[in-house]
Formats: structure tokens, C-alpha cells, sequence
């Protein structure tokens, strides 16, 4: 098998990746905004819990979290599709992260910012969604699409609960053609070929928020 | 323009707009605000000085609710703050704020910085906001900056359109908290004569500032605060010419020396 046939193999994976990416991202997003806007507003008990929730999801370990709701839920009768537990598992494990941007983007801004929404008379919920999350998401930008790069290459995870992605297939051309070199060095070209672009998006958005 | 117009609601003299009662104000343990009362009666135009830390900062923002306070009461016409959040945000839509730090929206225009209370609070439609803006705009000199951003401006630019921003929602008193103290010298001016129009108007304002000589061109009454204390209240002559409190005497003699 040529080089370049490994790579097409390989890439035959690609829309398990990218399903589970935009999938990821369905959760992840609104799991970032929701808890870090709240660890951002609250504070005693409630801060405790919305702090308790981000951080499990944040500080387990991706691989152990996919196995515990692949192979533990059933167990307790509630079964998930593979799909639907890896975009869950890895879009709250990125959610979590970007939720501690959206928290810090929003405190970095200068008081004045709020007490001026105040002194005009407009409402909390104004103040946070007019003022203070319009400015703290575009200086987040940057992190955000670090965040996005994580969660594509946290795919390669995806394979160990039988979805079939770009490791995945790797792994499967391995058993038929003994060649390691050739396919793990066509499947880290292939996450580099996803991943780079997004990277350049964000530089690009870098330099446009900067100017 | 702003000369010419007097403020639509400068007519009634008599009532006062709001009254503060035994205010005092801790920061933890430190007793910053001190059996404050003080009236502030419709068309006054009343400037607060003092050395630093005195709380004159604090006082102002206790006015429009941006500070909380522990004991005493501000009342104003309709309402009184600290009862609840609605009654706050009603004695908010009746005062109008300048912050030192001009504090416009780094992410909306100019224009949008001045239309987003008329809009979001007052409920007022797209085109009516833009115009009663566009007024407020020219009124401090500023309308060929409507499409502008904030970073475009100069400190005295954008400290205009914060004045032209508060004045937008038609506040029956306007708050100015150290309005100059971070321009660069050049810049004070402009500024300065804006408020001095606005003030002719007849517009009900407090003012926080070392500008003594905006003082005695523009305030009917002076308060001069030390400790947490007003120390004097007095009418502008009376301040000037030399019957003031020893303190007020020793502040004055520092602040003019410059």
C-alpha cells in the first residue's frame, strides 16, 4: 500500500472527526457560555456548585470519563450511541475550559464598564448581555480557537468506543499492512492538515481584534 | 446651542431633587462617609471638593446607587435608594453619571454608546434614539464623531460624548465625578466648557472636581468635604472670599498655589 493510498485510507475517517467535532460543539459551547457566565455572577453555595460541575468536567482524565459513559451508564440502563457519548464527553471536557475564558474575559474588564451600564439604568441582564459578553467573547477569541483545536485532535480518543475516525482507520490499515512508520506518520499529517487551518483562522482573528 | 435652550425641566426652582439624611458609609471598618446631608434643590448647581480621600468620590457615587450605603437615606421626588433594585433603577433613570475614567463602550460607536439607554431603557424606537443623540452630539461638539469608535477619540473627545451619552436619557440632576482629573492638561478645557454651557442651561448638576476656577464661574454653593465630613457648605462668594472653614482656607491656598 503507497504512502499516499495509507493517507486516503486514513482520511476516510475524516467525517467521524468532524461529526464528532461539530457535535462536540454543540455542547461545548453553550456548557462554556452558560457556567462561566454563572461562575462569573454568583457567589457562595451556588458558586460552590457551578464551580463543582466545571471542574469535573475539566480536571477528569477524557479517556477514563469516555469509558465510564460508554460501558458504565448501560450498566445502570441508560444507553447512549457512541457518538452522542463521545460529543458529550469531549464538548464538556472543552467546555469546561473555554467556560474559565468566558469567566476570565468577563472579570478582566474594567469595572466602569458595569457601573456605566448602571448609571444609564440599564438592567443586570442587560449589562452582561450588551456589554460586558459582546466585549469579553471578541478579546476571548484567540483562546476560544485554541479550545476548538483541542477538541479536534481530543477525537483521536473517540476510536477507543469503536467510532470509526482518523485513528481509528489507522489502526485498522495497521492490522492489514504492517507499515508504522508510513500510516502514523500519514495520520499525524492528517490531524495537521485539519488543525493548522483553524489555527491560521485564529491568528487572522488575532490580528483583526488587535486592529 | 446649549446656551441658547434652557433644559426643559428647570422650571420648577422650589422642589428639591434629592435629599440626603444622616448618610454615613463604611468600607469595612473604615468610616468614609460621615452624617452627610445635603439637599440638592432643582436648577443648583453644586460643586464638592475636598483632599483626597475625603469621599467625595464616594458621596456621588452613593447619589445614583453605585455605592451602597449603611445608615441614613437619599430620597429623591418619587423614590428613595436602597429599598429594592426597581426603586433604585428608577432613582437611576433620574440622574445622569460622568465618570473619571469616561468609561464609554469600547465595542459600540459613538452613537451607539449614546442611543443604547434610549433603546434598551427608555424603549425609544431606532430613529428617535439617533435623533435625540445626534442633538446631544452637537450640543457637546462632537456630531461629525457619530460613526467614530472610542479608541478613534482623545481623552477630551471621548469624556464629551460621555456627557453627551448621560444627558440622552433627559436626567433631572447630572453627576460629574471628577470629570477632567485623568485629560491631559490641553484637553481640560474642552471639556470644562461644555460643562460651563450646560450649566447655563440651567441643568441641576454636582460636580466633583479641583477645578476651583470652574468652581467659581459655575457653582451657586460649594461643599467642601474632609474626613468623610462636609466641613462647609457655602455659596460661591462666600467660599471665595475668604470666610471659609480654616481647613477649606488651608485646601484652597494648596490647590490655587498651582
Amino acid at each position: 500500500m503507497s504512502t499516499f493510498n495509507i493517507w486516503l485510507g486514513i482520511l476516510q475517517g475524516l467525517g467521524t472527526t468532524a461529526q464528532v467535532t461539530a457535535y462536540g460543539l454543540v455542547f461545548a459551547v453553550p456548557f462554556a457560555l452558560v457556567f462561566g457566565v454563572a461562575q462569573f455572577l454568583t457567589t457562595g453555595m451556588t458558586r460552590f456548585l457551578v464551580t463543582a460541575i466545571i471542574e469535573f468536567w475539566r480536571s477528569s482524565a477524557v479517556v477514563v470519563l469516555l469509558f465510564v459513559f460508554y460501558y458504565v451508564l448501560p450498566v445502570m440502563g441508560i444507553t447512549l450511541s457512541a457518538l452522542t457519548v463521545s460529543a458529550l464527553v469531549l464538548g464538556l471536557n472543552t467546555g469546561g475550559y473555554a467556560s474559565q475564558a468566558v469567566r476570565a474575559g468577563l472579570q478582566s474588564l474594567p469595572a466602569g464598564q458595569r457601573e456605566a451600564g448602571m448609571a444609564l439604568g440599564l438592567s443586570r441582564l442587560a449589562i452582561l448581555l450588551l456589554i460586558e459578553l459582546p466585549q469579553a467573547l471578541i478579546a476571548m477569541g484567540p483562546t476560544f480557537i485554541n479550545n476548538l483545536i483541542q477538541l479536534v485532535k481530543a477525537t483521536s480518543l473517540v476510536s477507543l468506543v469503536t467510532l470509526t475516525d482518523m485513528t481509528f482507520r489507522a489502526k485498522e490499515i495497521a492490522q492489514t499492512n504492517y507499515d508504522p512508520v508510513a500510516i502514523y506518520s500519514a495520520l499525524l499529517l492528517a490531524f495537521f492538515v485539519v488543525c493548522y487551518p483553524i489555527a491560521l483562522a485564529g491568528r487572522w482573528l488575532e490580528a483583526r481584534i488587535q486592529s | 446651542m446649549l446656551a441658547q435652550a434652557p433644559h426643559p425641566l428647570s422650571a420648577d426652582q422650589s422642589m428639591p431633587h434629592v435629599r440626603i439624611h444622616g448618610l454615613n458609609k463604611w468600607f469595612g471598618a473604615v468610616h468614609v462617609l460621615k452624617d452627610i446631608d445635603l439637599t440638592i434643590r432643582a436648577g443648583a448647581r453644586i460643586v464638592v471638593c475636598g483632599p483626597s480621600g475625603s469621599g467625595k468620590s464616594t458621596l456621588i457615587r452613593c447619589i445614583n446607587g453605585l455605592e451602597a450605603f449603611q445608615k441614613g437615606k437619599i430620597e429623591y421626588e418619587a423614590t428613595s435608594l436602597g429599598k429594592n433594585t426597581r426603586e433604585t433603577a428608577k432613582a437611576r433613570r433620574q440622574t445622569g453619571m460622568v465618570f473619571q475614567g469616561f468609561n464609554l463602550f469600547p465595542h459600540l460607536t459613538v452613537l451607539a454608546n449614546c442611543t443604547l439607554a434610549l433603546r434598551r431603557v427608555l424603549l425609544k424606537p431606532a430613529r428617535e434614539a439617533e435623533e435625540i443623540a445626534m442633538r446631544h452630539l452637537t450640543a457637546v461638539r462632537i456630531p461629525e464623531k457619530a460613526k467614530a469608535y472610542p479608541a478613534q477619540l482623545s481623552g477630551g473627545q471621548q469624556q464629551r460624548v460621555a456627557i453627551a451619552r448621560a444627558l440622552c436619557l433627559n436626567p433631572r440632576v447630572m453627576l460629574f465625578d471628577e470629570p477632567t482629573s485623568a485629560l491631559d492638561p490641553e484637553m481640560i478645557k474642552e471639556v470644562l466648557d461644555v460643562m460651563i454651557a450646560l450649566a447655563r442651561t440651567g441643568v441641576t448638576m454636582v460636580c466633583v472636581t479641583h477645578e476651583m476656577g470652574f468652581a467659581r464661574e459655575v457653582a451657586d454653593e460649594i461643599v467642601f468635604m474632609d474626613e468623610g465630613r462636609i466641613v462647609e457648605q457655602a455659596s460661591s462668594k462666600g467660599f471665595f472670599s475668604g470666610t471659609a472653614h480654616p481647613r477649606a482656607r488651608l485646601f484652597l491656598d494648596t490647590v490655587l498655589r498651582h
